[in-house]
C-alpha cells in the first residue's frame, strides 16, 4: 500500500492560526501508524491566499485532501479514512 | 574594501555609567566611516556626560563637512573646559574619518596613541603636532594614512593601557607595548579575527590583568579592520507582478555571496522557478517560530513575517545566541558586512484577517526597521530593493 503523506502548513497565517500546536503529530503519527504515514512541515501550502474564507487556517494536506481548521483529531481521522 | 568596526567597553568598578563614549556613523552614499572615542575626566555619570558631549559634537562637526577635521578637532580642543580640581581638560578624544578607498584622517588628543597594524607589524606613521593656542598642556596629533586590505587600527582609552597599574607583575600597567604584544599574539592565532571579537578580547584581557578583575578605570577598545566585504542577500516576499518571478529568482541565484530566504511562499516560488526541492526540519516549531527549511545552494530558509519580527527584536535587544529560525537569521546578518534585501511587495490578504494577532506587520515596515538597526547599531552596509 502506498504511503500516506501528511503536510502541515507552516506559513505565517497557518502558524499563527494554530499549526504550531500540531507539533504533536510528529511524535504521535509514527507511534500509531509506523512507517505507513509520513508527516512533514511545509513552508507554505499556498492555500490561505486562494481560499477566500481566510479564517479557515491552519491547513493540513493528507495526500491530496485539504483539511481546513486542522486539529490533531481531524488529521488522525483523515489518515484513518485514507488507510482503510 | 569594507571597514569592519566594533567597540567594546567596560565600566569602572562600582560605577553605574560608562565614562568613555564611542560614536560612529557609516555614510553609505559617500562610502565613508567616521568614528569618535572620547574619555571623560573621572568616572561615572560626570565622565559619561563629558565624553558623550565631546564625542557627539565631534561626530556632528566632522560629519557636516563644513570645515576640515583638523580644524574641527582644534576648535573642540581649545574650547574644552578645565577641571577645577585637576586643572586638566575635561575629556580626551580620538577621531577617525576613513573611506572605502583607504584614505584615512585621524586626530588624537590625550588618548593613548592608536596602533596601526600592517602585515603583522606595527607602523609608525608621521604626524603633525598641533599645540593648543589657549591651553599649554593640550596638543593634538593629526595623521593622514593610507589603509589597505588586511590593515587594522586599534584605539583605546587609557583604562586599557594602564590596567594592572601597581600589580606585582606590571608595575606600570599593561602600557601600549603590552597591548601591542597582546594583539599581535592574538592575530597570529586568528589572523582573520573580526573587529568585534578582537575588541572583546582586548577588553576581556585588560580586565583579567586588573586585581580581582575589577577595572580601576573605564575601558574601551575600538577596532577597525579593512577586509573584503562579506556579501549576503535576503529574499523576502513574492514580487508584486507574478510575471517577474523568474527574473527575480534568477537574480537571486546569480548573487555572489550568502543567500537567505524569509517566507514560505517566497521559498516555494524560488523552488518552483529554479527547480530545487525544499525539505523541512522534522520539528514543526522551536519556541514560538516555525522551524527552518533547507534548499540546496541557499544558506538559510525561514518563515517570513514572524521570523523577521523576532529577528528585529533580537537585533534591537542584542540577543545573539538563540536556537531558533530568528536566531539563525540574526547570526546570518551579523556574519555579513554588506546586506542586500530583495523585498516583494505582493500582499497576502490572509494576513489582514481580523483574527490574526496585531503584531503581524507589513513586510516593508519590518525591513525598514531591520535596515535601521543593522546600520545604526551594527554598522552594516544595507541596501533594499523593492520588487
Amino acid at each position: 500500500m502506498a504511503k500516506v503523506n501528511v503536510k502541515v502548513c507552516l506559513g505565517t497565517t497557518c502558524f499563527v492560526m494554530g499549526s504550531s500546536n500540531l507539533q504533536e503529530l510528529i511524535d504521535l503519527v509514527p507511534k500509531k501508524y509506523g512507517d505507513k504515514v509520513d508527516v512533514a512541515g511545509s513552508p507554505c501550502l499556498g492555500l490561505c491566499s486562494i481560499d477566500w474564507e481566510f479564517s479557515k487556517a491552519p491547513y493540513v494536506k493528507v495526500n491530496d485532501t485539504v483539511i481546513k481548521e486542522a486539529t490533531v483529531e481531524k488529521v488522525l481521522e483523515e489518515i484513518d479514512k485514507q488507510l482503510k | 574594501m569594507f571597514i569592519d568596526i566594533a567597540c567594546n567597553q567596560l565600566k569602572k568598578y562600582n560605577q553605574n555609567a560608562y565614562g568613555d563614549y564611542f560614536v560612529s556613523k557609516r555614510k553609505p552614499d559617500e562610502e565613508r566611516l567616521i568614528a569618535v572615542l572620547s574619555d571623560g575626566l573621572g568616572s561615572g555619570i560626570k565622565a559619561n556626560i563629558l565624553s558623550c558631549m565631546t564625542a557627539t559634537m565631534l561626530l556632528k562637526f566632522v560629519e557636516g563637512d563644513q570645515i576640515p577635521i583638523k580644524d574641527a578637532a582644534e576648535i573642540v580642543m581649545n574650547s574644552l573646559p578645565v577641571c577645577q580640581v585637576r586643572k586638566i581638560s575635561y575629556s580626551t578624544f580620538s577621531i577617525v574619518d576613513a573611506n572605502d578607498e583607504g584614505h584615512a584622517k585621524i586626530v588624537e588628543e590625550g588618548n593613548p596613541d592608536f596602533i596601526w597594524i600592517k602585515n603583522g607589524e606595527v607602523q609608525k606613521p608621521s604626524f603633525e603636532a598641533i599645540p593648543s593656542k589657549t591651553h599649554k598642556n593640550r596638543c593634538m596629533k593629526s595623521y593622514k594614512i593610507e589603509l589597505n586590505l588586511g590593515h587594522r587600527l586599534i584605539f583605546c582609552s587609557d583604562g586599557i593601557t594602564q590596567c594592572g597599574l601597581g600589580n606585582e607583575k606590571l608595575k606600570l600597567g599593561l602600557r601600549r607595548s603590552g597591548l601591542i604584544a597582546l594583539v599581535l599574539e592574538k592575530l597570529k592565532e586568528e589572523p582573520e579575527i573580526s573587529s568585534q571579537e578582537l575588541s572583546k578580547y582586548i577588553v576581556h584581557q585588560a580586565r583579567n590583568i586588573e586585581t580581582d578583575r575589577k577595572p580601576k578605570d573605564d575601558m574601551s577598545a575600538l577596532v577597525l579592520y579593512c577586509r573584503e566585504p562579506r556579501k549576503s542577500l535576503v529574499f523576502t516576499g513574492p514580487p508584486f507582478n507574478q510575471k517577474n518571478d523568474a527574473m527575480y529568482a534568477k537574480e537571486f541565484w546569480d548573487f555572489k555571496g550568502k543567500k537567505a530566504i524569509a517566507g514560505g511562499t517566497t521559498a516555494n516560488l524560488i523552488s518552483r522557478e529554479l527547480n530545487i526541492p525544499i525539505t523541512m526540519d522534522k520539528t514543526i516549531s522551536i519556541g514560538k517560530l516555525p522551524s527552518c527549511s533547507y534548499m540546496e545552494g541557499v544558506d538559510l530558509v525561514t518563515e517570513g513575517i514572524l521570523t523577521l519580527t523576532q529577528t528585529l527584536e533580537y537585533l534591537t535587544n542584542e540577543q545573539w545566541d538563540i536556537d531558533n529560525a530568528a536566531g539563525k537569521l540574526v547570526q546570518f546578518l551579523l556574519d555579513s558586512d554588506c546586506i542586500h534585501f530583495m523585498v516583494g511587495a505582493k500582499i497576502n490578504q490572509a494576513h489582514y484577517n481580523p483574527n490574526m494577532p496585531i503584531e503581524i506587520e507589513i513586510r516593508k515596515n519590518i525591513i525598514k526597521k531591520i535596515k535601521a538597526v543593522l546600520q545604526d547599531k551594527y554598522y552594516k552596509k544595507v541596501s533594499v530593493q523593492y520588487m
